[in-house]
C-alpha cells in the first residue's frame, strides 16, 4: 500500500501542495484529477523522487519512500522526452539497464513489448522516424520494461488516438491484475470513468474528493430518471414534484423533486399516460461532479 | 553508482559515433595545422629560391658598394650556388632635377677651371718676369701682374664658393631623387629592400633599411652583421691597418641557440618552438571543447527533449552530472590519446624527427594529459552550469556561441604573449584558473617541463581546488536548473538557490 501524509509543497510564495493525502490500495487503479495546475504533476514528482516535499511523507507498505529502492517505480512523465537519435532498441535498453536490468534481458524485455504494442518492426529505426503517438507507446514501454510495483502515469491518454488509447487501457487493466499499484494523473474525465476505480479529485493542491468510483456516483446521484416511450411525453409539463432536465420528441431525463412525497403515485401515473420502452436511473456522471466541486472549492477560496 | 557508470557509457558511445567527433578528431587538427605550416613552408620556400635585389643609395665612398656585394656573396648563397643578395646602386641618371643640377655643377667646374687656367697663366708670367734681370719697366709689370693675379684669386675664391654650393646641392639633389627612385623600385618590387650609406659614414654609424617587412628579422640581422664588417674594416683600413689582418680580426663569432632542456641540450629552432607551442595550445583547446561542447548540448537536449525527467527517475541529478561529466571526459581523453597515437606514428614512421622537436616526448605527453583533464572539468562544470540554467534551444544557441567566442580569448592571449614566456605577466596569468592550462601548455613545451616544476605543482593545486568549488556550485545549479521548465534561471534565483540548498 502507498500512502501520502500531510504533503506540503511550496515554490518561492505559491503554495502548490497543502496538506495532501490519500491511499492507494494495491489492485486498484488510482487517478489523480484536478484542473490544470491543481498540483498533480507536483504530487507525482514528489512521489517519484524528483521533487523534495516541504513537509510530509510517503510510506510504501510501511516504509518510508527514501528507503525503497527506485527501481519499484515506473514512470511516464507528463512532458514527453526520448533521445531523437538513437535507435528505439538501444534506448529501451539504455533505460532498462539504469533500472538495474542486464542488457540481455532489458532487450528481450523490450522486443517483447514491442511486439505487444505492434510496434516490432521499428525496432532499429531511429526515434526521430516515428510518429508522436509511437513515440508516445515508446515511452510507455520505458517506464514499465522493468516491472515496477509502482505504475506512476502522468497523462497517459494525451496525445493518443482512440485504437491506442484502447491498447493503453488494456495494458494498464493487465497491470491491475497482476496487483501493480497504479496512479494515474488525468483531467480527461471520460478515460478515468472507463478504467478507474478509486478516483482523488485535487484542486489547488488540497484533496477535495477521495474515495471509491462507485461510492462517489452513489453519493452525487441526482435522482435523475431516464424516459423513453412510443408516445409524446409533452403531460410531463403538467405533472407537479417532476423537473425536466433534458428533453427530446420522445425521451426525457426528468428529477424528481420531492422524494417524501408519493413517488409510487408519480411512477404509476407516468406509466398510465404514456408506453414506457425504457424506464432507468440516471447515473451521476463524472465530468459534472468534477466541475460542480470544482466550482464550489473556487468559489469557496474566494470568499 | 552504477547508474553513474551506465549514464557515462551511453554518453560516451552515443558522441563517438557521431560525426562531429570524428570531425573534431581528425579532418579539424589537420586543417588546422596545414593552415598554419603552410605559410610557414612558403615562407621558407621562396627564401631559398629567389635571388633578393638589394638597392643602395651611397651618398659616401664607392668602395662601400663593392665591399659589400663581396661579403654578401662570401656568406650568403642559394642552394644552387648563385649569391642569394645583388647590391645595385641606385641611378638618378634619368631624373631632369638631378641632370639640370648636374649641368650646372659642370658649368661652374668649366668656369673655375678657366679661371684656375687664368690664374696659373699669370703667375707663371710673374714668374718669367720675375727672373728676367734687364726687364724694362719690371717694377712696374710686377705691380701690375700682382693686382691682376689678386683679382683673378679673388675671382676663383668666389667661384670656388659657388662650386661648392652646387656640389651640395647636387648632393642633396642626389639624395632626394635617389631616394625617390628608390622607393618607387621598392614599390613595383624590383627591389626587396635599399639601404641609405650616409657621407659620413666614419664618423656617423647610421644605415637607414627601407623595406615593407622589416619585421623579417632574419634579413634585416643579416645586412646589418654584413654591413657592420665592411665599414669596421674601412675605418681601420683609413687608420692603415694592414687589410688582410682586418679581414681575420673580423672574423664573426657566431651564436648557436641553446635551451636547458629535461633530457640533455637541445638546439633550439625558431619555427618548431614557435609552431609547436601554437598546435599545442589549440589542441588543448580543441579537445576542451569538443568534450564540452558535447556536454553543455548534452545537457540542453535533454533540459528541452524532457528526458531529464525520466532519468532523474532513475538516477540521482548528481548521478546524471557526474555520469554525463565523466562519460564526456572519456570521450576528450580518447580524442587526446588518439592524437598522441598518431604523433607517435609519425615520429615512429620518421615523419617528424623526435629528436629535433625537443617538446615531442612522454612526459610532455602526459603533462597535456594532466592539463586536459583538469582544464576539462573545470571547464565542464562550467558548461554543465550554464546548460542547465538555459532552456530554450534558441537561447542555447546564443549562448553557446557567445561561449566559444569567449573560451576563445585565452588562446588569444596565449599567442599575443608567446614572444616574451619569461615576463612576469605571463606568470600572473597563468594562475587564473581558466587561463591555466593553456599557458602551462605554452610554457611546458617552450621552457621545458623541468623549468617549471614548482608551477607544475602550483597550478595542479589551483585547478584542483577551482574544480571542487565549481563543481559544488555547478551541482546545485543543476539539480535546480534541470527542473525548470520554459524558463531560465534568473541571477536573483541562482544567488538564492546557492545560498539554501
Ligand atoms: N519547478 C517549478 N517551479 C515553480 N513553480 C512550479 C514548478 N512546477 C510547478 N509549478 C507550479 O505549481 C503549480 C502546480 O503545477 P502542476 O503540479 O504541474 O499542476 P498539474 O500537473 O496539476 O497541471 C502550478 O501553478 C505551477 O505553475
Ligand atoms: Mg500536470
Amino acid at each position: 500500500m502507498l500512502e501520502v501524509k500531510e504533503l506540503r509543497k511550496a515554490f518561492n510564495e505559491n503554495q502548490v501542495l497543502d496538506s495532501l493525502s490519500f491511499r492507494v490500495k494495491p489492485g486498484e487503479i488510482f487517478s489523480l484529477l484536478g484542473p490544470n495546475g491543481a498540483g498533480k504533476t507536483t504530487t507525482i514528482r514528489i512521489l517519484m523522487n524528483i521533487l523534495r516535499a516541504d513537509e510530509g511523507e510517503i510510506l510504501y507498505n510501511g516504509e518510508p519512500r527514501s528507503k525503497v529502492s527506485q527501481r519499484k517505480f515506473g514512470y511516464l512523465p507528463e512532458e514527453r522526452g526520448l533521445y531523437q537519435r538513437a535507435t528505439v532498441l538501444a534506448l529501451l535498453t539504455y533505460f532498462g539497464t539504469l533500472n538495474n536490468m542486464s542488457r540481455h534481458r532489458a532487450e528481450i524485455e523490450a522486443i517483447r513489448f514491442l511486439d505487444r504494442m505492434g510496434l516490432v518492426e521499428y525496432t532499429e529505426k531511429m526515434v526521430n522516424e516515428l510518429s508522436k503517438g509511437m513515440q508516445q507507446k515508446i515511452q510507455f514501454i520505458a517506464s514499465t520494461l522493468h516491472a515496477p510495483e509502482i505504475l506512476i502515469l502522468d497523462e497517459p491518454f494525451a496525445g493518443l488516438d482512440p485504437v491506442n488509447q484502447i491498447v493503453l487501457r488494456e495494458i494498464i487493466r493487465q497491470y491491475q491484475e497482476e496487483g501493480k499499484i497504479i496512479i494515474l494523473s488525468t483531467h480527461q474525465m471520460d478515460e478515468v470513468e472507463k478504467l478507474s476505480d478509486h478516483i482523488c479529485l485535487i484542486n489547488q493542491g488540497r484533496v477535495i474528493l477521495d474515495g471509491k468510483m462507485e461510492e462517489i456516483k452513489k453519493q452525487y446521484r441526482e435522482d435523475a430518471y431516464y424516459i423513453e416511450a412510443e408516445d409524446d411525453l409533452g403531460f410531463l409539463h403538467e405533472m407537479e414534484d417532476i423537473e425536466i432536465l433534458e428533453e427530446k420528441n420522445k425521451s426525457c431525463k426528468i428529477a424528481i423533486k420531492n422524494m417524501n412525497g408519493d413517488f409510487k403515485k408519480i411512477i404509476s401515473k407516468l406509466f398510465s399516460r404514456a408506453t414506457v420502452k425504457k424506464f432507468y436511473m440516471v447515473e451521476p456522471n463524472l465530468h459534472d461532479i468534477f466541475i460542480k466541486l470544482i466550482q464550489k472549492d473556487n468559489s469557496q477560496a474566494s470568499k | 553508482m552504477k547508474n553513474f557508470f551506465r549514464i557515462a557509457r551511453w554518453e560516451y558511445m552515443t558522441r563517438f559515433r557521431s560525426r562531429s567527433f570524428l570531425f573534431s578528431t581528425f579532418i579539424l587538427p589537420m586543417l588546422f595545422s596545414l593552415l598554419i605550416t603552410l605559410p610557414a613552408f612558403f615562407l621558407t620556400y621562396e627564401e631559398e629560391v629567389s635571388t633578393k635585389l638589394i638597392g643602395v643609395v651611397n651618398l659616401g665612398e664607392r668602395s662601400l658598394v663593392t665591399n659589400l656585394q663581396k661579403q654578401l656573396n662570401k656568406n650568403f648563397r642559394l642552394k644552387n650556388g648563385t649569391p642569394e643578395y645583388v647590391v645595385m646602386p641606385v641611378s638618378v641618371d634619368n631624373s631632369p632635377d638631378y641632370k639640370k643640377a648636374h649641368s650646372e655643377l659642370q658649368t661652374m667646374q668649366a668656369r673655375m677651371d678657366s679661371i684656375t687656367q687664368a690664374y696659373n697663366a699669370i703667375k707663371d708670367l710673374r714668374v718669367q718676369y720675375y727672373n728676367r734681370r734687364n726687364l724694362p719697366n719690371k717694377n712696374y709689370l710686377l705691380q701690375k701682374t700682382y693686382d691682376e693675379m689678386v683679382e683673378t684669386r679673388e675671382l676663383k675664391d668666389l667661384i670656388e664658393i659657388e662650386l661648392e654650393t652646387h656640389q651640395a646641392q647636387l648632393d642633396s639633389v642626389f639624395n632626394s631623387e635617389a631616394r625617390r627612385a628608390a622607393d618607387s623600385l621598392l614599390f613595383k618590387q624590383v627591389l626587396n629592400a635599399y639601404l641609405v650609406i650616409p657621407e659620413d659614414i666614419e664618423d656617423n654609424s647610421v644605415i637607414e633599411y627601407h623595406t615593407y617587412t622589416p619585421g623579417n628579422l632574419l634579413e634585416a640581422e643579416r645586412l646589418h652583421a654584413v654591413l657592420n664588417e665592411i665599414i669596421i674594416e674601412a675605418r681601420m683600413a683609413n687608420a692603415n691597418i694592414n687589410t688582410r689582418q682586418i679581414s681575420e680580426w673580423l672574423e664573426p663569432v657566431q651564436l648557436k641557440k641553446y635551451q636547458l632542456r629535461a633530457r640533455g641540450e637541445q638546439e633550439w629552432n625558431f619555427y618548431v618552438e614557435f609552431y609547436g607551442s601554437i598546435i599545442g595550445v589549440v589542441l588543448l583547446f580543441m579537445a576542451i571543447f569538443t568534450s564540452g561542447g558535447f556536454l553543455f548540448s548534452s545537457v540542453l537536449q535533454e533540459k528541452t527533449n524532457r528526458v531529464i525527467e525520466v532519468l532523474l527517475s532513475y538516477a540521482s541529478s548528481r548521478q546524471i552530472m557526474a555520469g554525463k561529466i565523466f562519460g564526456l571526459g572519456f570521450l576528450g581523453l580518447t580524442q587526446v590519446l588518439i592524437w598522441l597515437g598518431i604523433a607517435a606514428l609519425f615520429v615512429f614512421l620518421n615523419l617528424f624527427q623526435a629528436g629535433q622537436i625537443p617538446y615531442l616526448n612522454w612526459d610532455n605527453a602526459l603533462y597535456f594529459l594532466l592539463y586536459f583533464c583538469l582544464g576539462y572539468l573545470l571547464y565542464a562544470a562550467i558548461f554543465v552550469s550554464i546548460g542547465a540554467v538555459f532552456s530554450s534551444e534558441q537561447e542555447a544557441q546564443q549562448i553557446n556561441l557567445v561561449l566559444r567566442t569567449l573560451a576563445i580569448l585565452p588562446v588569444l592571449l596565449v599567442f599575443l604573449l608567446l614572444k616574451e614566456p619569461n615576463s612576469g605577466i605571463i606568470q600572473v596569468l597563468t594562475y587564473i584558473p581558466l587561463l591555466t592550462p593553456y599557458f602551462m601548455i605554452m610554457r611546458i613545451s617552450q621552457q621545458g617541463a623541468l623549468a617549471l616544476q614548482a608551477d607544475i605543482y602550483i597550478t595542479t593545486v589551483i585547478l584542483v581546488v577551482s574544480i571542487i568549488g565549481m563543481v559544488f556550485v555547478a551541482a546545485k545549479i543543476f539539480r535546480m536548473g534541470i527542473l525548470m521548465y520554459g524558463k531560465k534561471l534568473n541571477w536573483k534565483e541562482i544567488k538564492l538557490l546557492l545560498k539554501t540548498s
